[in-house]
């Protein structure tokens, strides 16, 4: 299955196409639809044993659908497993001769933290050095959303970004900055409210040369 | 005069207490331990029967034994939910998730484990004092009981001491005993201004809870700069407007 072999390699901590599994995921996707709603119950029936177990009343009016409404949320949450880049980038790669940077940035950002379940959220900004072929400024967005919606680490995230945006389009470089705040570490465990945790990929000229890294940083980072 | 008014304050507060500690369900220790049936019926019939002081007097409906008994489960249900959303369990950064999605689920609901009145017997003093007494920004986290996701914002809490005070941090250990548990913002609004005139008989209370929810940010209409405000008037806070205005005009500032 593609996420799986997705992170068996993301394990080893390689760049991969995540595109090459594109066709066996759209199979087994048709295959999967009827047992899309069997997954849901089995997702339902697990909440419905965590409230009981967690000391709530099941059966009291605010929690009746909860169990239905908590697994169709982790599914909305969990939706970029079904999405490939391959699927919004196609049609939005463009020529055009342009080779300085292109930045999007402050691209708000869910996911989900995989050690606890729990979300994280921040911003993403993204850069890249053309090199003959611009891309439709929305698709860097969409391709946040594809990997963050996801059970996710943060550092492996933004490499995602970076090496997706660099396969689809060979630019000089890519950069991507991600800031965000762990509902773990706010909510729980150490409980420090205003801590962010910022990680970043550079690549190509971005990483090479300190001067279009410097550009890219303070266009990005200044208040 | 004074004392009347604080009775008919209080009793229409036993009244609330009443049916939210019914709706809450939690807050009546009865409803998980019911020996058969539903329990609600006989709960709502007691709730208005039950003295002023209960809502602070209510049971915990978990302990810490019952955590770790439930742990085991509570951890399998969770790779039933990692199994049906697609993922791997077995993979390095999933094999403990289970546990560690349990006991911050746990975490989250600790409301459940804690008394209003173990946490404020002591610190309630009796002090010569009028005048209002505001704590603002206390930082809260909560969990929408519709949804499992996150909430999370701040409080204002101000009230008229009627010669007792309350210690200030407990103003902020009753918003943690009713925010970690699954809410509705407006109940748990209520639900802090209840406690605080039950422990105190205070000329009034205002609570004021402004807070995002994540369920509305991250997933359906996934408006990122909403906020919900609710807010609970008591006593002269509810009757006297000028009272009303200090209150929100100082907790702006």
């Amino acid at each position: 299955m593609e996420y799986q072999h997705d992170v068996e390699i993301n394990g080893e901590g390689k760049y991969l196409n995540i595109c090459k599994h594109n066709g066996l995921c759209k199979k087994e996707k048709d295959s999967k639809d009827d047992t899309d709603s069997n997954k849901l119950s089995h997702i339902e029936k697990a909440y419905t044993t965590i409230l009981g177990e967690l000391g709530e009343d099941v059966d009291r009016e605010g929690l009746l659908r909860t169990p239905l409404r908590a697994a169709k949320a982790m599914q909305f949450f969990t939706k970029g497993y079904k999405e490939t880049t391959q699927d919004i980038l196609n049609d939005a790669i463009f020529d055009e001769n342009h080779d300085e940077m292109v930045i999007v940035k402050d691209i708000d950002l869910f996911s989900l933290c995989e050690h606890h379940l729990v979300p994280f959220f921040g911003k993403a900004h993204i850069a890249y050095l053309p090199n003959k072929k611009v891309v439709g400024l929305s698709k860097l967005a969409r391709i946040v959303e594809i990997y963050s919606r996801r059970l996710q680490v943060q550092e492996r995230l933004t490499k995602q970004i970076a090496s997706a945006i660099s396969e689809a389009l060979e630019p000089a470089g890519v950069a991507v900055v991600i800031e965000a705040a762990h509902m773990c570490m706010v909510m729980r465990g150490v409980q420090k409210i205003n801590a962010s945790t910022v990680t970043s990929v550079m690549l190509g000229t971005f990483q090479d040369n300190p001067t279009t890294r410097k550009e890219f940083l303070e266009l990005t980072l200044r208040k | 005069m004074e004392h009347s008014k604080q009775t008919q304050f209080s009793s229409s507060d036993k009244k609330d207490a009443g049916a939210s500690s019914v709706v809450n369900g939690h807050c009546d220790g009865m409803l998980k331990r019911a020996a058969g049936g539903s329990s609600q019926p006989p709960a709502a019939e007691s709730g208005s029967q039950r003295p002023v002081m209960e809502s602070w007097r209510e049971d915990r409906t978990r302990s810490v034994e019952d955590n770790e008994m439930s742990l085991p489960s509570l951890a399998a249900a969770y790779t039933t939910i990692l199994r049906g959303l697609g993922e791997d369990p077995q993979r390095q950064g999933l094999l403990k998730t289970p546990w560690r999605a349990a006991t911050a689920m746990q975490f989250f609901t600790k409301g459940y484990q804690e008394k209003i009145i173990d946490v404020l017997n002591d610190a309630i003093f009796d002090e010569d004092h009028d005048e209002m007494v505001i704590v603002k920004d206390i930082d809260m986290f909560s969990m929408c009981e519709h949804h499992l996701v996150p909430i999370f914002g701040r409080v204002h809490i101000g009230y008229l001491p009627n010669k007792r005070v309350l210690g200030l941090s407990k103003l902020a250990r009753i918003v943690e005993i009713y925010s970690r548990r699954l809410q509705v913002q407006e109940r748990l609004t209520k639900q802090i201004a209840v406690a605080i005139t039950e422990a105190l008989q205070p000329t009034g209370v205002g609570v004021v809870i402004e807070a995002t929810h994540m369920c509305m940010v991250m997933r359906g209409v996934q408006k990122m700069n909403s906020k919900t405000v609710t807010s609970t008037m008591l006593g002269v806070f509810r009757e006297d407007p000028k009272t009303r205005d200090e209150f929100l005009t100082l907790i702006r500032s």
